[in-house]
């Protein structure tokens, strides 16, 4: 259970991994080997909703947090990368590696 | 194009390697792991689990690598995994986001459940560079070298994890004092690390951390 990348949703991610980690052990347990698929299906419906109903609450809190920060990191580190490669490019002949070595954000 | 494949045993059943694997953060080996986060996460309709995951790496450049091009030695890196519980097979596939015109590299692993209840990791690398000024052979070759140093640190870090697993179910949780369960010494300092600047040496303070947080969830389960 790994920090956030922002501090501020560190509380957050920390408890949806807890619910998380305990219904993924849950849904790693193997359904009957005489299983039809039709009940196998069933199953997995069933761990979707119960992941849904313990763990979504917090998943949501959780990812508002997330969106939040990385709007404001996200654009921190396209201004420094931005300024770091135009260092690099600025003195003329080469602006052939700037947009694709720009750090691109991933939302 | 540098390409790199490689298969290893766990003797431990697939279910098992595959929570150490999803655990595996932080852990003494992956100290150059700044942060994990779950950008989305669903259960497809066959029944399989999607997660990807947003990690951010502290890396460092070859001392021989021009200055000034990279200051901000950290990367972004994505990693998409599917969990086919029917199957008994994780697949994952990562890549960074940042530095690609420098080098690009994408990971793949597989866990699948054997016949003999242990399980096979299959991983495949292929590194890639486009940065010219005669360094790309020389970055490609460099980043696999990497790969396959830090391949052996993050193995050895999902065995730390699994070991703290298995201790955590031979003994009923929540009984019994914080110190019965007993972790292992730190890893040594390794001489390959993921920085040329010298290995973060894993510090009694980062063990801490990171075991006390895994027990803690380990006991509320």
């Amino acid at each position: 259970m790994a920090d956030s990348l922002a501090p501020a949703c560190t509380p957050l991610k920390q408890e949806y991994d807890s619910c998380f980690n305990q219904w993924f052990e849950g849904y790693l347990e193997p359904t009957l080997a005489n299983a039809t698929e039709t009940s196998r299906k069933a199953h997995y419906a069933r761990k979707a909703e119960e992941f849904e109903a313990k763990c979504g609450k917090v998943y949501k809190e959780y990812q508002a947090c997330l969106q939040g920060a990385v709007k404001e990191r996200g654009s921190a580190a396209i201004t420094a990368q931005g300024k770091e490669i135009e260092s690099e490019f600025y003195e003329g002949n080469s602006t052939r590696c700037i947009h694709s070595a720009l750090f691109r954000v991933p939302f | 194009m540098k390409f790199f494949a490689t298969t290893y045993h766990y003797d431990d059943p697939w279910s098992i390697v595959t929570l150490a694997f999803f655990l595996r953060y932080p852990n003494p080996y992956a100290s150059h792991v700044l942060s994990c986060d779950v950008v989305s996460r669903s259960v497809s309709p066959s029944g399989t689990l999607l997660t990807t995951r947003l990690i951010l790496k502290r890396g460092a450049m070859p001392r021989w690598f021009p200055k000034g091009i990279v200051t901000r030695a950290e990367s972004w890196v994505v990693e998409e995994t599917e969990v086919d519980p029917i199957g008994r097979v994780v697949s994952c596939k990562t890549r960074n986001l940042d530095h690609v015109k420098i080098m690009q590299v994408e990971e793949s692993v597989v866990f699948k459940s054997l016949p003999d209840g242990r399980t096979l990791q299959h991983t495949e690398a292929r590194v890639r560079s486009a940065f010219g000024w005669g360094l790309t052979k020389r970055i490609e070759a460099h980043g696999l070298s990497k790969f396959k140093a830090n391949m052996q640190r993050s193995r050895e870090g999902v065995s730390l994890v699994l070991q703290l697993l298995r201790q955590s179910r031979l003994q009923p949780l929540g009984l019994g004092p914080e110190s019965t369960l007993s972790l292992p010494a730190p890893p040594p300092s390794s001489p390959v690390g993921p920085s040329d600047s010298g290995t973060p040496t894993p510090d009694c303070r980062t063990q801490n951390t990171w075991s006390s947080r895994l027990k803690s969830w380990l006991r509320r389960a």
